[in-house]
């Protein structure tokens, strides 16, 4: 089991709650085979397919800005069955069907491979920089939240969540040899049930984080710093420079204090 | 300490209280001045860009004004830094300085070499950072006005706790009541909100000590002002992604972090000088229009730490004409920020919390754990379509020299060069500008990048 199996379950679960609670919520199969993915869009994909930035007065629909609500996380597990390959989750509308051109935003990518390991952590994270990699469509440099744009441009040709969808699992596919299957969840019904995906978002963002550390305690760099004041050999003397300093500027002070009477 | 000589032959600690107050004033007025003198200049040029800087330095000297007018008339006034919520000084009505302002702000003034030296003849190692150094010079030597109140700052680096050290020691400043936030070392909600509580302690300690009170209401009038601030800001930064970039580092990157939280946050001045920005900035990019008219952008660079600001003139422009070289971002310019939810007291002092501990330069380095050099990097090397990362290694960021393994690995995996210099960015004696601009050639050359 790897760390983010039960991670995984639980969007399985948040999606099913959503589709208790009545949201609406769309699956669609997309292909599993990267050539086929790529074959059947409508937009370029790759390094320098969107060369260009997306100004405000080129923007066909926003997708999570802060007024709206985002949350964007990935996961993955070394057990590709708990995935099933090409699936996309819609939750709430799509691109096309945005009424103000500004849409909730939350995008979970997980990814499955047998010979997955923690060390891919970070490749796995840097595979989904979009950055320049998809024409029409630009994510915003924000660095917690996922904020992006899709172009006039593209969104007269149709850029929809299955577009994203396909663009991403072909960029996943093709950076990832060791990546066997990609499911994604995309929600945009409310800025409420993103709260609720955050709560998930924040757990596996603690595992990532330490993930990272092993990452490059592995190369022998310390992210983190394990001494404090507590197991350090040197306290007492600390502590007793501290008090002469408090006893130094306690009689400073008196000795002002005589002064100025 | 003994009684220490300043460079204008005055012992600080000899001075009366007048004295020390008309001494420090003098200082501040000719700091001031300097930037009068910069306003003057600026005013002559009929350019978008040149419009921009006069609001800038209108910006900055109207809260120049205010502190001077605070210590002349004997009303509140603070001593404290952009990372310790500026939000809530303006809320409180409090004028306030930076107490690292001359090398965050005013490095260009011409008195600056004559200030370092004069921090050396106290007997100020040279191997403390400059930036440390010289305020510490300023308040040894009676240069400084000495505040009603100090919020003080215990991160990111020891330099700064050592900074409150010496107020605390110096007979001017030694009753000046001070309180400095306690910032824990995680970055999680946990430690959001234990800063949350300190902030909230900041903010009973200055009602306290300077009679201010902190109306919540127009606490939200001003974090929403910030907000339309800083979304502002993010949205000019996806400028710089253009190529070629609309502005180098004369315009827009780190003046929009000072016009942000170095002077008065949250104020709708700094709200239209974001907004004038970003026109200047959109209709370079609708031209196609590059940083430097008369120097096609060539390599696009990430300067990652402070601007040399001792010698920038000397430097940056050099990059631009003799390389090509456009400074598309550095450590200040970048937007890691979040927004601040008004919904509530408790949300407000929730996220300035989270921008002053987790977003604000510098501290979100160097305070906690290491992974943003490495994060930061990738993201802004793919965002911004970087040739190559400059981390200059400032003598005093000790801690990020501890990470410059981590940065060069993280640059060799995602393929873009990276050089790691040794200098001042404050001091040019340190590494001498002539000898920067050979390391940054051979690098160029090296790299195949010129």
């Amino acid at each position: 089991m790897t760390a983010f199996d039960d991670h995984i379950r639980q969007v399985t679960e948040f999606v099913a709650t959503m589709r208790q609670q009545g949201r609406p919520v769309r699956q669609f199969a997309l292909p599993n085979d990267a050539n086929h993915l790529r074959a059947g869009l409508p937009i370029q994909v790759g390094a320098g397919a969107n060369p260009g930035i997306i100004l405000r007065s080129d923007t066909f629909v926003e997708l999570g800005n802060p007024d709206a609500g985002s949350c964007g996380f990935g996961l993955w597990t070394e057990n590709p069955s708990l995935l099933e390959d090409g699936r996309v989750t819609l939750i709430g509308p799509d691109i096309t069907e945005s009424p103000l051109g500004s849409l909730p935003f939350g995008q979970v990518v997980m990814v499955g491979g047998a010979g997955l390991i923690a060390d891919d952590q970070v490749a796995i994270g840097q595979a989904q920089v979009v950055a320049d990699q998809i024409e029409g469509y630009m994510v915003r440099s924000s660095s917690r939240n996922i904020w992006s744009r899709v172009s006039k441009r593209v969104g007269a040709r149709g850029f929809s969540f299955d577009t994203l969808a396909r663009s991403l699992m072909f960029l996943i596919k093709s950076a990832l040899p060791k990546v066997e299957s990609v499911e994604i969840a995309f929600v945009t019904s409310s800025k409420d049930d993103l709260l609720t995906l955050n709560q998930i978002a924040e757990s596996a963002q603690a595992i990532g984080r330490a993930a990272l550390k092993e990452h490059w305690k592995a190369r022998g760099y310390d992210l983190d710093c394990d001494l404090h004041c507590g197991s350090c050999h040197d306290k007492t003397v600390c502590d007793d420079i501290r008090k002469v300093v408090a006893t130094r500027l306690r009689k400073d002070k008196e000795a002002l204090g005589d002064d100025a009477q | 300490m003994e009684a220490i000589e300043d460079n204008m032959g005055t012992a600080a600690h000899d001075l009366t209280t007048l004295e020390h107050k008309e001494k420090a004033l003098a200082r501040y007025k000719m700091e001031r001045d300097w930037f009068a003198f910069l306003l003057e200049a600026a005013g002559g040029m009929d350019t978008p860009e040149g419009k921009l800087q006069v609001k800038l330095l209108t910006i900055l000297l109207d809260s120049k004004e205010k502190v001077i007018s605070s210590v002349m008339n004997d009303t509140p006034f603070v001593a404290a830094y952009y990372c310790t919520a500026p939000e809530i000084l303006n809320a409180m009505n409090l004028p306030w300085f930076m107490i690292m302002e001359t090398p965050f702000l005013a490095a260009s003034a011409p008195y600056l070499l004559d200030d370092l030296r004069g921090a050396e003849e106290m007997g100020m190692g040279t191997d403390l950072c400059s930036a440390i150094r010289l305020p510490m010079y300023y308040i040894e030597s009676g240069l400084m006005p000495v505040p009603s109140a100090v919020v003080g700052l215990l991160s990111p680096c020891d330099g700064t706790t050592m900074l409150q050290q010496v107020l605390q020691h110096n007979p001017a400043w030694k009753n000046v009541p001070l309180f400095a936030p306690d910032p824990p070392y995680t970055s999680d909600e946990r430690a959001i909100r234990y800063f949350a509580n300190e902030l909230r302690t900041m903010v009973s300690f200055l009602e306290e000590k300077t009679g201010r009170k902190m109306d919540m209401h127009r606490l939200r009038e001003v974090c929403e002002e910030s907000n339309r601030t800083y979304k502002l800001w993010q949205e000019y930064n996806e400028l710089r992604r253009a190529v070629p970039c609309p502005h180098g580092w004369e315009i827009g990157g780190a003046q929009a972090f000072a016009v942000s939280q170095c002077f008065v946050a949250g104020d709708p001045r700094c709200t239209d000088w974001f907004q004038q920005l970003l026109e200047c900035g959109e209709i370079k990019v609708k031209e196609g229009r590059g940083a430097n008219e008369y120097f096609p952008e060539k390599i696009r660079i990430l300067w990652f730490d402070i601007m040399p600001y001792g010698w920038v003139f000397e430097f940056m422009p050099w990059l631009e004409q003799e390389w090509g070289a456009i400074l598309v971002m550095d450590m200040f310019s970048n937007f890691p920020y979040t927004l601040i939810d008004t919904s509530s007291e408790e949300t407000m002092f929730h996220d300035l919390a989270k921008r002053n501990l987790m977003d604000v330069p510098m501290i979100r380095q160097a305070r906690g754990t290491a992974e943003n050099f490495s994060s930061d990097i990738t993201r802004m090397v793919k965002d911004y379509k970087i040739d190559c990362v400059i981390w200059p290694g400032h003598m005093g960021h000790k801690d990020g020299a501890a990470t410059a393994g981590i940065m060069r690995e993280t640059c060799r995996g995602l393929g873009v060069p990276f050089l790691h210099i040794g200098l001042d960015l404050f001091d040019r004696r340190y590494t001498s500008v002539e000898e920067v601009k050979d390391k940054v050639s051979e690098f160029f050359r090296g790299m195949g990048l010129g």
